[in-house]
């Protein structure tokens, strides 16, 4: 059948701008536009059939410059420049780069055509991934795209700059080779922007913000790539140049310690930091592919961090109590006071551990003691809150209450405030142990009471924290926290911290009643929140079983160092060290800036107190379920 | 009979001495003074800018709870977009904080039955909220928002952009958002010198704005205020023409906020207005 020009329209007259040829359209009388296969920021590539064998269907790939240059003089100059790059790829032999055998200018816009590659790019594969990509399949990738980036690094004259790596422009292509597509065409002058645009290229170097573009800027983009690949992570929705905030193995934790650390490093903003050549990047991951290969455990190439030895610490002393504590001491003027199970309120020396004296109430002691001018006061199971004498562990006054004591006293004002099991909060004169007023929650009040200025926060069980005056009890407001409140509350600069029962710590405008953020953790929190003044971090453990630093203004959290079991205790703050114990019978010192591990200390039980570690002059004190009191030194 | 006397005029009143009723027995508590502003500037063709303020104050008990929700947004996209996205942007955030937030604190007693929303989950919603209706409504358009629910003396703050919160105190601007610029970031990593951004050709580029869609992570920043100190909100089309010393005199020297507002402007305008300015400056009195 004779074939009538009619079934090859050509382009006729302008193309307005913006627009994409018409499927159909046949360019030079031989491309046949039969689909358009991307539309880039500066060109649009079709797939075209070759109509110079009409008998079979060979195709191509038909990359279209787009020109968006304002006037005649700047069109020209990049069609200039286009034809330029396009005789410079013509030369290019790599089994990574399509082929070019043609270019042209029809209507008002210039064209090339090469090889039309079959395959994926790697933008889809990763999107159409169900889960992270195999780690080998992308170290075989990055050595690919490094051995044509170092080839057309060492063309002469000059090194050519791809400038443009990324997972749309790499195609996994026949045979799974990559293949390097949308090769720097025509970088078209860029009119000045003048409104505001959303969005950056996060594949990019820092240095090319500054006109600079050299080969180790390619480098970098095949790390941000390489790190898009295994994390999954699209680097252009997150801040520019912010890799280092999201290490490869913080996301997947599956990658080995020597490919986070080449890409790491070839993502420094130091081009100088950076792998010198693409060759040299090469080498090293196809040393890490020998070492998979031979030996499991995975030696890194570079530096890694060396994984952290929890140094053994030994006890300066120990004291057996003849039944489990539950909580934590308190030390004053050289003596260490704390209660036990057992019934007994003890006193030892602090620096040796000796016994000094004991005094026995009528129920087990849960609460942390409380020194104030000569008097020890706790609170029992017995129902009675005590003041002992300090030198001889003789009673001064007793106060009973109608239910078990097991929140913590605190004197202020020469008046103890605490809570009891009867749902009441006391306050009562320290000298003599009269109550002075009490108000009625409507269930047990075991957290402990803090004071600030003239008002008093507790937190009940019956799912309230509320506020009073400290003068007479008065309800000033109340917040809200589902399950109950059994942390004790921390007041700081005008704002409340307190732990939830509904897995949340707050903090809560102190005078207004305003939760100004919550944070949400996996469990309870009971442990009570402890806060570094000088860094501005709140630290408090959850039943999750992790200790959490969260920013006091913000919630946000700083880091999170997770435990073996429950952390019910809370946490010390002292000279930039976290101690807290966990359920897991450990008492851990972590470092209160990074949440890295110091040291930590095995009980032979473990540690429930729900109140901080006593911390004077140079040890630290716990207390533990197996029965003894430890000393350690910091 | 004492009436009678004065009726009939006999007596001579006696004198009344003026009583002065001392300061300490009127409300206590802090009062915000606000000014606000908006120009076109002298270049652009529309003013793509939209801002909200809203005061309100309690007072019971002779104690005074202040109250105020204070917006700036500066939109961008072709054609009527970036007008359409920072005006919905300031509706939508006043809207959500009011029906989340101060409502429900206004309606609960102190036997209060609905728990109360955390300040920054409820502001943090509010933007989103915003982020998903530009999204929805003018999808090539975008916006900057920089807003502060303030209570009390706290100010609780949520930022997205390039737009701007500033704290002057003692005389002095402190910046307390940060810009979602690439420029910002890339004077961060010392690739380029503050003096060089003025003229960086990438200069209006962001990484971050209201209407990209997805869920948007949105900065949150506590900040209290001292007494005598001023909340400063603004578009970069003030930010970008007027150092901070210079913006810190202009507050300083003027008698009120509203003339302070004034003053910014005209001089953003005199250092060639080429965007438009918005100014929201908030004075907190003891």
């Amino acid at each position: 059948m004779a074939l009538s020009t009619r079934q090859f329209p050509e382009l006729e007259g302008h193309l307005e701008e913006g627009e994409t040829l018409p499927i159909g359209i046949v360019l030079q009388k031989r491309y046949q536009i039969t689909e358009v296969l991307g539309i880039g920021g500066q060109s649009v590539v079709y797939q075209a059939r070759d109509m110079k064998f009409p008998n079979v269907t060979k195709l191509c790939a038909v990359k279209e410059m787009i020109n968006a240059a304002p006037d005649l003089r700047l069109r020209e100059l990049a069609v200039r420049n286009f034809e330029r790059e396009a005789d410079v790829m013509a030369e290019l032999n790599h089994a990574a780069l399509p082929k070019i055998f043609d270019k042209f200018s029809e209507g008002n816009r210039s064209y090339l055509v090469m090889d039309f590659i079959p395959g994926k790019d790697l933008e889809a594969i990763l999107e159409e991934a169900p889960g992270f990509l195999s780690e080998n399949q992308v170290i075989q990738w990055g050595i690919e795209i490094c051995d044509v980036l170092a080839y057309l690094h060492s063309r002469q004259p000059g090194p050519i700059v791809f400038r443009d790596v990324k997972p749309s422009n790499v195609m996994s292509g026949p045979q799974e080779r990559v293949m390097l597509i949308d090769f720097g065409i025509a970088r078209v002058f860029q009119p000045d922007q003048k409104g505001t645009m959303i969005g950056t290229e996060g594949y990019s170097p820092p240095e090319q913000y500054r006109g600079i573009a050299e080969p180790r800027g390619d480098i970098y983009a095949l790390g941000a790539t390489l790190h898009h690949l295994l994390t999954k992570r699209d680097p252009r929705l997150e801040p520019p140049f912010s890799f280092e905030e999201r290490p490869v193995r913080s996301i997947n934790p599956d990658v080995s310690e020597g490919l986070e650390a080449i890409v790491m490093r070839a993502l420094q903003y130091d081009m100088d930091k950076r792998f010198s050549s693409a060759e040299e990047m090469k080498l090293a991951l196809t040393a890490l592919v020998e070492l998979r290969a031979g030996d499991s455990s995975g030696v890194a190439v570079g530096t890694i961090a060396l994984p952290r030895s929890s140094d053994g610490v030994l006890a300066t002393w120990e004291f057996v109590c003849e039944d489990e504590i539950f909580s934590s001491p308190v030390v004053s003027n050289g003596v260490l006071y704390i209660g036990a199970y057992d019934h007994n309120l003890w006193a030892l020396d602090a620096k040796s551990g000796e016994f000094i004296w004991k005094y026995a109430t009528e129920g087990g002691i849960n609460a942390q003691p409380c020194v104030y001018d000569d008097k020890v006061i706790v609170g029992s199971e017995d129902r009675v809150l005590y003041a002992v004498h300090t030198s001889r562990g003789r009673i001064v006054w007793s106060c009973p209450t109608n239910g078990r004591i097991r929140s913590s006293a605190r004197v202020e004002f020469d008046i103890v405030f605490f809570g009891s099991d009867d749902g009441y909060l006391y306050t009562v004169r320290a000298q003599s142990g009269r109550v002075v007023w009490r108000f009625q929650a409507m269930k047990e009040i075991r957290s402990s009471p803090a004071i600030d200025g003239e008002v008093v926060y507790v937190g009940s069980d019956d799912g309230h924290l509320y506020a009073l005056n400290i003068q007479d009890g008065k309800r000033r407001w109340q917040f809200r926290i589902a399950r109950g409140v059994m942390s004790s509350p921390l007041v700081f600069e005008g704002l409340v911290y307190v732990g939830g029962m509904d897995n949340s710590l707050y903090a809560i405008d102190a005078r207004y009643g305003s939760a100004a953020w919550r944070y949400r953790t996996g469990g309870r929190v009971i442990s009570s929140p402890a806060i570094s003044p000088e860094l501005g971090v709140v630290y408090v453990g959850s039943v999750d079983g992790s200790v959490y630093a969260v920013d006091a203004d913000s919630g946000r959290l700083v880091w999170k160092f997770p435990t073996e079991d429950q952390v019910i205790s809370s946490p010390s703050v002292f000279k930039g060290v976290v101690y807290i114990g966990s359920r897991d019978g450990h008492l851990y010192a972590l470092d209160a800036k990074s949440g890295d591990l110091r040291w930590k200390f095995k009980t032979e039980g473990r540690v429930l107190s729900s109140a901080p570690p006593a911390i004077y002059e140079g040890m630290v004190y716990i207390g533990a379920t197996d029965h003894r009191v430890y000393a350690l030194p910091i | 009979m004492e009436f009678i006397r004065r009726l009939l005029g006999k007596e001579a009143e006696p004198p009344v001495t003026e009583e002065i009723v001392p300061e300490e027995l009127l409300d206590t508590g802090p009062t915000l003074v606000v000014g606000q502003a908006s120009h076109i500037g002298r270049v652009r063709k529309r003013n793509e800018d939209a801002y909200f303020t809203l005061q309100a104050t309690l007072s019971r008990n002779g104690e005074t709870f202040p109250f105020g929700l204070f917006l700036v947004a500066d939109g961008m996209g072709g054609h009527k977009g970036g007008e359409l996205a920072s005006a919905l942007t300031a509706r939508v955030v006043a809207e959500a904080v009011l029906r989340e937030f101060y409502l429900p604190w206004l309606t609960s007693g102190v036997e209060d039955v609905i728990p109360q929303r955390p300040i920054n989950e409820v502001i943090l919603e509010a933007a989103n909220e915003a982020n998903l209706a530009v999204q929805r409504v003018a999808p090539e358009a975008g916006t900057t928002l920089t807003f502060a629910l303030i209570q009390g003396t706290n100010a609780y703050i949520a930022h997205v952009g390039d737009s701007r919160a500033y704290l002057i105190r003692q005389g002095r601007l402190e910046q307390i958002t940060q810009d979602h610029s690439l420029l910002a970031r890339l004077i961060e990593l010392g690739q380029i010198l503050p003096e060089e951004a003025a003229s960086h050709p990438q200069r209006n580029v962001l990484y971050k704005a209201i209407g990209q869609g997805g869920t948007l992570e949105v900065d949150f920043y506590l900040k209290s205020l001292p007494t005598n100190s001023y909340l400063l909100l603004c578009s970069d089309g003030l930010w970008g023409l007027i150092n901070e010393e210079h913006m810190a005199a202009i507050v300083r020297e003027s008698p009120t906020p509203q003339e302070a507002c004034r003053k910014l402007v005209h001089e953003a305008n005199l250092q060639g207005g080429e965007d438009n300015i918005t100014v929201i400056l908030v004075q907190i009195k003891g």
